[in-house]
C-alpha cells in the first residue's frame, strides 16, 4: 500500500507541476503579446453606404494577424483604414476610434505622412514603380529623411533588401528598373519597401494572390521571419493562407466580425456556425 | 410639291440604271437564297454548314460584286473607246489640225453630244457627234447587256450551288476581308500619291532653284519674272527665316501651352473633384473646337494691338504683328490638345502606382513628381512634340497676327513668317503652274511635311522605348 | 452543419466516409458478439469464421485511412471536416484494434475448446460482454448522431466494465488456487476478460473522439478508472 500511495504522490507531483509550467507559459505568451493597434466600434461608410459596422479588433505586436471572409465582406475596408488609405477616396468615412500604441491615427493633429511612413503597406498587385530597384526601395526614406547621407541609405537600401530576403538575387544589379523583375520578386521588392521606411506595421493586402505557388511560399516564408521585428496584419482569400502565416485570425461577413481568436482555434475549432460555413466552404 | 416629283423621278432614274438593276437583283437573289436555304436548314439543322443568311449573303453578294466591277470598269474604258473611235475615223481630218486644234475638235464632239455648251461649231464637228451618239447607244446596250449578264451568269452560278454542304461561311468571310484590304490599300496609295507628287514637284523646283539655296540660303523673297529679263525678276528662295519664324512661334506657343496643359492636366486627373473634373473637361474640349480662324482675329485685333500697347509703355518698339501675338494665342489653341492628352496619360498611370506610393507617406505633389510623372513621362512627351506638329502646321493665326515678313530674326516682338503662312501667299492669286514661286510651295510643303514626320517618328520612338513599363 | 458544402463531390465523400464507419461498427459489433458466443459454445467452427472475417474489418482500415488521406491532399478540410477525417482514423483504427481482440478471443476458443466448461465462470463473462458490446453499440450510434451526451454516457459507463473485470479477475485467480489443473483455462479465460476490457478502452477513446469530432475541445472532466488488477497481489494470507 505504501508503494501505491507513493506512486500517486508522483502522479500529483507531475500533474501540479505540469499546471506551473502551463500557467507561466500562457503568462508569457500574453506578456510578449501587448496590442499594438486596436480597432473599437470602427464603421465606415462610402458615401450612403455603410462598409464597416462597430468592428473591434486587436492586433498584437510581433504577430501575424489575417482577415478573411468572402469578397465584399469589409476586411480590405479595415485593413485600408489602419493606415488611412481610405483617405484617398473623397466619398469615405470613417467613425470610432483606431490606435496605434495607444494614440488615435484619425486625430486631427497626427499626420498621415507620418502614420504610413510608421504603418507600412504592401498591396494585391506587385506595384513597383518603374524606377531601378535601388530608387525602389530608397523612395521611402528620400521622402521621410531617414538617413543622412549616401552611404547611410546604400546601408538601409541593402538592409532592407536582405530583409525581404531579395539582396541574393538582385545584388548585381540593383540600378536596373524593378519593374524587370518577376512577380514574387516584385513583391518581394514591394516588402522591402516598406520595410525601408522602418515601419512598425506591415499591412498585406492579399499580397500573394497575384503569385505562383513558389513565389507564394517564399513570400509566406518572408512573413514569417518578419514576424520577429514587425506587426503584420494581412488580408487574404486563401484560408490555408491564413492558417499557413497566421497567429491570430478575424473572420469578417457582411462588414463585420463574426469571429476572432487564435488561427488554430478559428481553423479547427470555429466558435461561430457562420466562421464554420465559410472555412469549410459551405457558403451560400 | 415640285421637290417631291424631282425626288421621285431621282429614284426612279436610280433603279432603272444598271446600279438600281443589280441592287434590286441582288435583293431577291437574297430573298430566294435565304427561302432556299432555309428550306433545307429547317430540314438537317446542325448538319447544314452555313447559316441561311451566310447562305443569302454569298449568292446576293455573287450578284453585285461582278455586275458592279463591270459597271466601275466600263465607266472608266467607255469614253477611251469612244474618243480613240472617233479618233480613227475622223483621222483625215484631225492630221490637218494642229495640236491644240485636235484636242478642241474632240472636246467639241463630246460637249455637243452630251449637250453641253460648245465653243465653237462646224459640219465635221456635227457629223462627228452624230457617229459618237450611234457608239454611245451601242455602248449603252453593251453597259445593260453586260451589267444583267454578269449578274445573271455569277447569280445563277451561286444559287446552284446553295446547298446543305456550301461553305458560304467561309467565302462570305473572305469577301468581306478582301473588301477591308483594298480599303486599307486606297487609304495608303493615297497617302504615297500625295508624297510623290510632294516630291516630285519639289524636284522640279529644285532644277530651277538650287537645293543648297533653299535650304542654306538666308533671304526669302519670293518674285518671279512675269516677262523675261523684267527689273525686279531676282527672287530669292531660301526657306531657312521661314523656317526659323516657325520655330519661334512654336516655341512661344509650347511656352504657354506646355506648362499650362500639363499642370490642368495634372490638376484635372489627381486633385480636382470629380464635380469639378466633369464640368472642367467639356469646357476645355469646347476650347479645342473653336475654329482657328477666331483664333486668328483675336490675335490680330485684342492681342497683338495690347502687347504693343504694353511694350511701348515700358519704351520697347513692337511692330503691330508680332511673333510674340501669335505665338501666345497659338499656345492657347493648344492648351487643350495638350491638357487632354497629357490627361489620358496620366490617368492611365494605375492606381496601383499611386497607392504604392502614399502607403509609404508620400504626399500627393510628392508622388505626381517622382511616380505619377515619371511614369506618364513617354506619353506627355508624345503629346507635347503631337502639339509642336499641330504649332508648325497652324495656318490661320499667323497669317492674321504675324505678318508676311519674312524677317531672320529670333526677337518675339518683331514680326514673322512661317513656312505654312507662305505656301498659302505663294499660291493665292494667278500663277504660271510651272514658275519657281508656284512650285516653292511644294518645296516648303516637303519640308514642312519632313519635319514633322521627323518629329512624330521621334515620337513614337519614345513612347515605344519607354511604354508602359508597368505591366 | 446548417447548409451543406458548395462542392457537393466533397460532400458526398464526407458522407461515404461516415458511411463505411458504421459498417465497420457493424462488422465489429458482430464480430465480437461471435466470438463471444464461439467462447460460450466452445464452437471452434466459429471461432475459425470469426478469424477470417477479421480481415474484412482490416480492409475496411485500410480503405478509410486511404480515403482520408486523399481527402487531406485534395480538399485541405478545415474545422469540422478537419475534425471528421482525423477522427475517423482514429475511430477506424480503435475499431481495427477491437477487430484484433475479438480475434484474439476467437483464437484462444481453438485453444480451450475441449475443456471443462464451468458454468458460473462463463456468467461473469457473459455479463462483461454483453456491457462491452452494448457501450460499443453507443458508441456508434452516439457518432453516427454526432451525440455527445451518449457519448459521455459511454465514456462513464466504462467504470462499470472495469469494475465487472475486477471481480472476474479475483474470481479466475481463486480458481486456479483452488485447482491448478484450471490454470491452463482460466489463464485463457483471464485474458478473454482482459480482451473485453480494453474493447471498452478502445469505446472510450471512440466515445471522446466523438465529442472532440462534436465540440472541437476533449472531454474536460477526469475519467474514472476502475481497473484495479494492476495493483492486486494474490494474498496468501488470505486464504487462512
Amino acid at each position: 500500500m505504501e508503494v501505491q500511495s507513493a506512486v500517486k504522490d508522483k502522479v500529483e507531483q507531475d500533474k501540479a507541476m505540469a499546471l506551473k509550467e502551463e500557467t507561466a507559459k500562457t503568462a508569457a505568451n500574453t506578456a510578449a503579446k501587448t496590442v499594438k493597434m486596436s480597432g473599437k466600434d470602427v464603421c465606415v461608410y462610402y458615401g450612403e453606404k455603410q462598409a464597416l459596422f462597430d468592428v473591434n479588433l486587436d492586433i498584437l505586436e510581433n504577430s501575424v494577424t489575417s482577415l478573411i471572409g468572402p469578397s465584399g465582406c469589409g476586411k480590405s475596408t479595415f485593413l485600408r483604414c489602419l493606415n488611412r488609405m481610405n483617405d484617398v477616396i473623397d466619398i469615405c468615412r470613417v467613425t470610432g476610434e483606431i490606435t496605434l500604441e495607444g494614440d488615435d491615427i484619425y486625430d486631427p493633429s497626427l499626420d498621415v505622412v507620418e502614420l504610413r511612413a510608421r504603418v507600412g503597406m504592401v498591396f494585391q498587385k506587385p506595384n513597383p514603380f518603374p524606377k531601378s530597384i535601388y530608387d525602389n526601395v530608397a523612395y521611402g526614406p528620400r521622402i521621410h529623411g531617414i538617413t543622412a547621407d549616401r552611404t547611410e541609405l546604400d546601408e538601409l537600401v541593402e538592409s532592407s533588401l536582405q530583409k525581404a530576403g531579395l539582396w541574393n538575387e538582385v545584388k548585381d544589379r540593383v540600378a536596373e528598373s524593378g519593374t524587370g523583375l518577376s512577380g514574387g520578386q516584385q513583391q518581394r521588392l514591394c516588402i522591402a519597401r516598406a520595410i525601408a521606411t522602418k515601419p512598425d506595421v506591415i499591412l498585406m493586402d492579399e499580397p500573394c494572390s497575384a503569385l505562383d505557388p513558389i513565389a507564394t511560399a517564399t513570400i509566406e516564408e518572408l512573413i514569417d521571419e518578419l514576424r520577429a521585428n514587425y506587426t503584420i496584419v494581412i488580408v487574404t482569400h486563401s484560408m490555408q493562407q491564413a492558417a499557413r502565416v497566421s497567429q491570430r485570425t478575424a473572420f469578417f461577413h457582411l462588414g463585420k466580425i463574426i469571429e476572432e481568436g487564435e488561427t488554430t482555434q478559428i481553423f479547427t475549432n470555429p466558435q461561430d456556425e457562420k466562421t464554420q460555413d465559410y472555412i469549410t466552404g459551405r457558403f451560400g | 410639291m415640285q421637290l417631291l416629283t424631282d425626288f421621285f423621278s431621282g429614284l426612279l432614274g436610280l433603279i432603272i440604271s444598271p446600279l438600281g438593276v443589280i441592287l434590286l437583283l441582288s435583293a431577291l437573289a437574297y430573298y430566294f437564297a435565304l427561302k432556299k436555304s432555309s428550306g433545307f436548314y429547317a430540314e438537317h439543322g446542325r448538319e447544314v454548314h452555313s447559316l441561311p443568311f451566310y447562305n443569302a449573303s454569298y449568292v446576293a453578294l455573287s450578284i453585285f460584286l461582278p455586275a458592279a466591277v463591270f459597271l466601275l470598269i466600263f465607266s472608266i474604258v467607255a469614253p477611251m473607246v469612244y474618243q480613240s473611235m472617233v479618233e480613227t475615223t475622223y483621222q483625215n481630218h484631225l492630221q490637218s489640225l494642229t495640236d491644240f486644234q485636235q484636242s478642241n475638235f474632240i472636246n467639241n464632239v463630246f460637249a455637243l453630244t452630251t449637250g453641253n455648251i460648245t465653243s465653237k461649231s462646224s459640219e465635221m464637228i456635227t457629223e462627228a457627234s452624230q457617229y459618237l451618239t450611234s457608239l454611245m447607244n451601242v455602248g449603252q446596250y453593251v453597259r445593260w447587256f453586260g451589267t444583267i449578264g454578269f449578274a445573271a451568269i455569277f447569280g445563277f452560278l451561286a444559287y446552284r450551288a446553295v446547298n446543305p454542304r456550301l461553305r458560304a461561311r467561309n467565302r462570305v468571310e473572305i469577301i468581306i476581308k478582301t473588301l477591308l484590304i483594298i480599303c486599307s490599300i486606297i487609304a495608303i496609295l493615297t497617302t504615297i500619291g500625295i508624297v510623290l507628287s510632294l516630291v516630285f514637284e519639289s524636284l522640279r523646283f529644285f532644277q530651277k532653284v538650287p537645293i543648297t539655296e533653299f535650304l542654306f540660303g538666308m533671304h526669302w523673297s519670293p518674285q518671279t519674272s512675269i516677262r523675261p529679263g523684267q527689273v525686279s525678276a531676282e527672287g530669292s528662295f531660301a526657306a531657312l527665316p521661314l523656317i526659323a519664324g516657325t520655330m519661334l512661334i512654336t516655341f512661344i506657343a509650347m511656352l504657354v501651352a506646355g506648362p499650362i496643359g500639363l499642370m490642368s492636366a495634372i490638376y484635372l486627373s489627381d486633385y480636382a473633384s470629380p464635380k469639378f473634373r466633369s464640368i472642367a473637361k467639356p469646357v476645355l474640349e469646347i476650347l479645342a473646337g473653336i475654329p482657328t480662324v477666331v483664333y486668328g482675329f483675336f490675335a490680330a485685333l485684342t492681342v497683338a494691338p495690347l502687347i504693343r500697347g504694353w511694350g511701348e509703355s515700358i519704351g520697347l518698339s513692337v511692330s503691330s504683328e508680332s511673333a510674340l501675338a501669335a505665338g501666345l494665342v497659338m499656345g492657347i489653341m493648344i492648351i487643350p490638345l495638350v491638357s487632354s492628352l497629357s490627361d489620358d496619360v496620366i490617368n492611365s498611370v494605375p492606381q496601383a502606382m499611386r497607392d504604392g506610393s502614399y502607403g509609404l507617406g508620400a504626399t500627393k505633389s510628392e508622388t505626381i513628381r517622382q511616380v505619377v510623372l515619371p511614369a506618364a513621362l513617354p506619353g506627355i512627351v508624345s503629346a507635347m512634340l503631337l502639339a509642336v506638329s499641330r504649332a508648325i502646321g497652324e495656318t490661320m493665326i499667323v497669317v492674321m497676327a504675324a505678318g508676311l515678313a519674312a524677317n531672320l530674326t529670333i526677337n518675339p516682338l518683331e514680326a514673322v513668317t512661317t513656312v505654312t503662312v507662305q505656301i498659302v501667299t505663294l499660291l493665292v492669286g494667278d500663277q504660271e503652274f510651272d514658275s519657281a514661286k508656284t512650285l516653292a510651295a511644294f518645296a516648303l510643303g516637303l519640308l514642312l511635311f519632313v519635319i514633322t514626320l521627323t518629329l512624330n517618328v521621334i515620337a513614337l520612338r519614345v513612347v515605344q522605348k519607354y511604354r508602359e513599363q508597368y505591366e | 452543419m446548417s447548409t451543406e458544402h458548395i462542392v457537393t463531390s466533397y460532400e458526398d465523400e464526407l458522407a461515404s466516409l461516415d458511411n463505411k464507419i458504421a459498417q465497420m461498427g457493424g462488422l465489429t459489433e458482430h464480430l465480437i458478439a461471435d466470438a463471444f458466443d464461439a467462447l460460450s459454445k466452445r464452437d471452434a467452427e466459429l471461432a475459425v469464421k470469426v478469424i477470417s472475417d477479421d480481415d474484412k474489418i482490416d480492409q475496411f482500415e485500410l480503405d478509410i485511412e486511404e480515403q482520408a488521406i486523399a481527402m487531406i491532399a485534395r480538399r485541405q478540410p478545415m474545422a469540422l471536416d478537419l475534425r471528421q477525417i482525423m477522427v475517423a482514423i482514429k475511430i477506424t483504427s480503435d475499431l481495427e484494434r477491437i477487430g484484433d481482440l475479438g480475434k484474439n478471443m476467437a483464437k484462444r476458443v481453438l485453444s480451450i475448446h475441449s475443456e471443462r466448461h464451468p458454468a458460473q465462470l462463463m456468467h461473469g463473462m457473459r455479463s462483461m460482454q454483453e456491457l462491452a458490446l452494448g457501450q460499443l453499440k453507443d458508441v456508434l450510434d452516439s457518432y453516427a448522431e454526432r451525440n455527445t451526451n451518449k457519448a459521455l454516457a459511454v465514456w462513464r459507463g466504462d467504470e462499470e466494465i472495469d469494475a465487472i473485470y475486477n471481480s472476474l479477475f479475483r474470481e479466475l485467480l481463486t480458481y486456479m488456487m483452488e485447482d491448478p489443473r484450471n490454470i491452463g483455462l482460466c489463464t485463457h479465460l483471464l485474458f478473454c476478460a482482459k480482451n473485453l476490457e480494453r474493447i471498452g478502452d478502445h469505446t472510450t477513446n471512440i466515445a471522446e473522439n466523438v465529442h472532440y469530432l462534436v465540440l472541437g475541445n476533449p472531454i474536460q472532466e477526469e475519467r474514472p478508472k476502475g481497473d484495479k488488477t494492476s495493483q492486486m497481489l494474490v494474498n496468501h494470507d488470505d486464504q487462512d
